[in-house]
């Protein structure tokens, strides 16, 4: 399998605090990938890395052939990132936040349409097509940034912590949507919620300190540890770790 | 292209606010007729002061309304750093040049659309009146707002970019009261000489009035291009400072 993110000893320092502690890591093309971990982990700061929302301290990491410190430039219109806060224009519709991101990016003006009905069928955003960003639920909130993300074509989503603070019928919503898109990009999923990992990704890293603790799928980290639920496994991965 | 995605933004944001017709389209008209009421109320003409005189009045009041294309310029820097709009934007394709461009044009379109509207209801207040100001001025002074647009959405951008959104209106409030005195919007300063004069001419805001003034009359001598130059190389600096901090904010926010 092609690798589609490398990390080489990336690392991440705020003063004398290491957030992100020389982690190596293949993700591969077409993986929904796991980083799982307490708060204080890592994910989010290995994820701006990633986007290049934040320096590196140290070490490299290659997003699609491209390095994230030489190459930036070339990497952002590849990728695309749903962040942990909904990244929405408030004032503007669904279908002008869907056209701002898609004009952002470079996406042709006679294409521009075509792709934005696209990603509103797909996500099923057509009931709130005209509603502005700022009324709609926390749910379709998420799911619009989410859609921002990809009405870009990205060949890489980080989607961090789509889900916190959703109820759980919004939540399964998100699933759905997370899961139609398993195989056809790469995914890299930043989560507390460990069922929900479970349910979605193909491997699971878990992340405590800035290092990665325990890599595999959910069945392998489970077994790992002799513990029957993803809960359990965690716990025990991170138990003497947690900050 | 991604500059004029992101200045489309930016203008539907503030269309789309209220508030900002009441500031920067109702303020400065209900400001006119209320000066000019004042204005007509004083009983002896001859002992009026002239500053109230609308041909007077109109150019200081367009300057002052620009403070709150400032302010509004200011909000709209802070909240969209307070939000995850903004990081959302870090991680895009988007430059720096990008993120000025998109922020000044909608400020500087809304800024003239301020003013035309202010001159015209100037107009029709002095026609009223029986006085009228020449089309011909107005249409000559309109174009060389430039700089005092770019002067005050430099000054609104730079604090945008410093202050948090709390914070951020409480000190172009600030500036708003200093761009008042300072600028004589309300006062002839050039009646007043001494030191207070020393101190205005030395900032932005009492050049940007005065130009504004003498231009509307006609007068282009040496004294206007004089107040025009500084107000531009203030401009220009403001702007400047603006873009240097706004990118090093860019920068530290990436670390």
């Amino acid at each position: 399998m092609k690798a589609a993110i490398k990390l080489t000893e990336l690392t991440k320092k705020f003063g004398s605090k290491t957030a992100v502690d020389h982690l190596n890591l293949e993700i591969y093309e077409g993986e929904l990938f796991g980083l799982l971990g307490v708060n204080g982990a890592g994910k989010t700061t290995t994820i701006r890395m990633l986007t290049g929302l934040s320096a590196v301290t140290d070490g490299d990491a290659s997003v699609l052939g491209y390095s994230i410190k030489k190459d930036l430039q070339k990497i952002k219109p590849l990728v695309n990132i749903s962040t942990q806060e909904t990244a929405v224009a408030e004032n503007l519709t669904v279908k002008e936040n869907l056209e701002l991101i898609a004009q952002i990016y470079g996406i042709k003006k006679n294409r521009i349409q075509s792709k934005t009905q696209e990603i509103i069928s797909a996500l099923e955003l057509n009931e709130v097509i005209d509603q502005k960003a700022k009324t709609l639920s926390g749910g379709w909130q998420r799911r619009l940034s989410i859609a921002m993300a990809l009405i870009t074509d990205p060949k890489i989503i980080f989607l961090d912590e789509p889900t916190l603070g959703l109820d759980v019928l919004a939540r399964r919503e998100l699933w759905k949507v997370v899961q139609s898109l398993k195989g056809k990009i790469t995914i890299i999923l930043t989560t507390h919620y460990l069922e929900e990992a479970e349910a979605l990704c193909d491997r699971i890293a878990v992340m405590a300190n800035g290092k990665i603790k325990a890599l595999g799928t959910a069945g392998e980290l489970k077994k790992s540890v002799g513990k029957d639920n993803i809960e359990d496994a965690f716990v025990e991965i991170v138990g003497g770790d947690k900050e | 292209m991604k500059a004029m995605a992101f200045t489309s933004r930016n203008i539907k944001e503030l269309v789309r606010d209220p508030i900002s017709y009441i500031f920067c389209l109702g303020l400065p008209i209900a400001m006119l007729i209320i000066m000019t009421l004042i204005n007509e109320s004083i009983p002896d003409m001859e002992e009026a002061p002239k500053i109230f005189n609308i041909e007077k009045l109109t150019p200081a009041i367009s300057v002052f309304a620009l403070t709150f294309i400032m302010l509004f310029a200011c909000i709209r820097v802070s909240l969209d750093r307070a939000g995850a709009f903004l990081t959302r934007l870090y991680a895009s394709p988007m430059k720096g040049r990008d993120y000025m461009i998109g922020y000044t044009l909608p400020f500087g379109m809304i800024a003239f659309v301020q003013v035309i509207i202010t001159y015209i209801s100037g107009e029709i207040i002095a026609l009223i009146k029986g006085e009228g100001f020449s089309v011909g001025h107005m249409l000559l002074s309109i174009p060389l707002y430039i700089p005092s647009i770019v002067l005050f959405i430099g000054i609104g951008m730079i604090f945008g970019t410093i202050f948090n959104a709390k914070a951020a209106p409480g000190v172009c409030s600030a500036v708003i009261t200093a761009a008042a005195i300072l600028g004589g919007i309300w006062m002839d300063i050039d009646t007043m000489g001494g030191a207070w004069k020393t101190v205005c001419s030395c900032l932005p805001f009492y050049h940007s009035v005065r130009y504004a003034r003498m231009t509307l009359s006609g007068d282009y001598s040496n004294d206007m291009w004089f107040s025009f130059l500084i107000c531009t190389a203030f401009a220009a600096v403001l702007f400047i400072i603006a873009i240097i901090t706004f990118s090093l904010k860019m920068k530290s926010d990436k670390k």
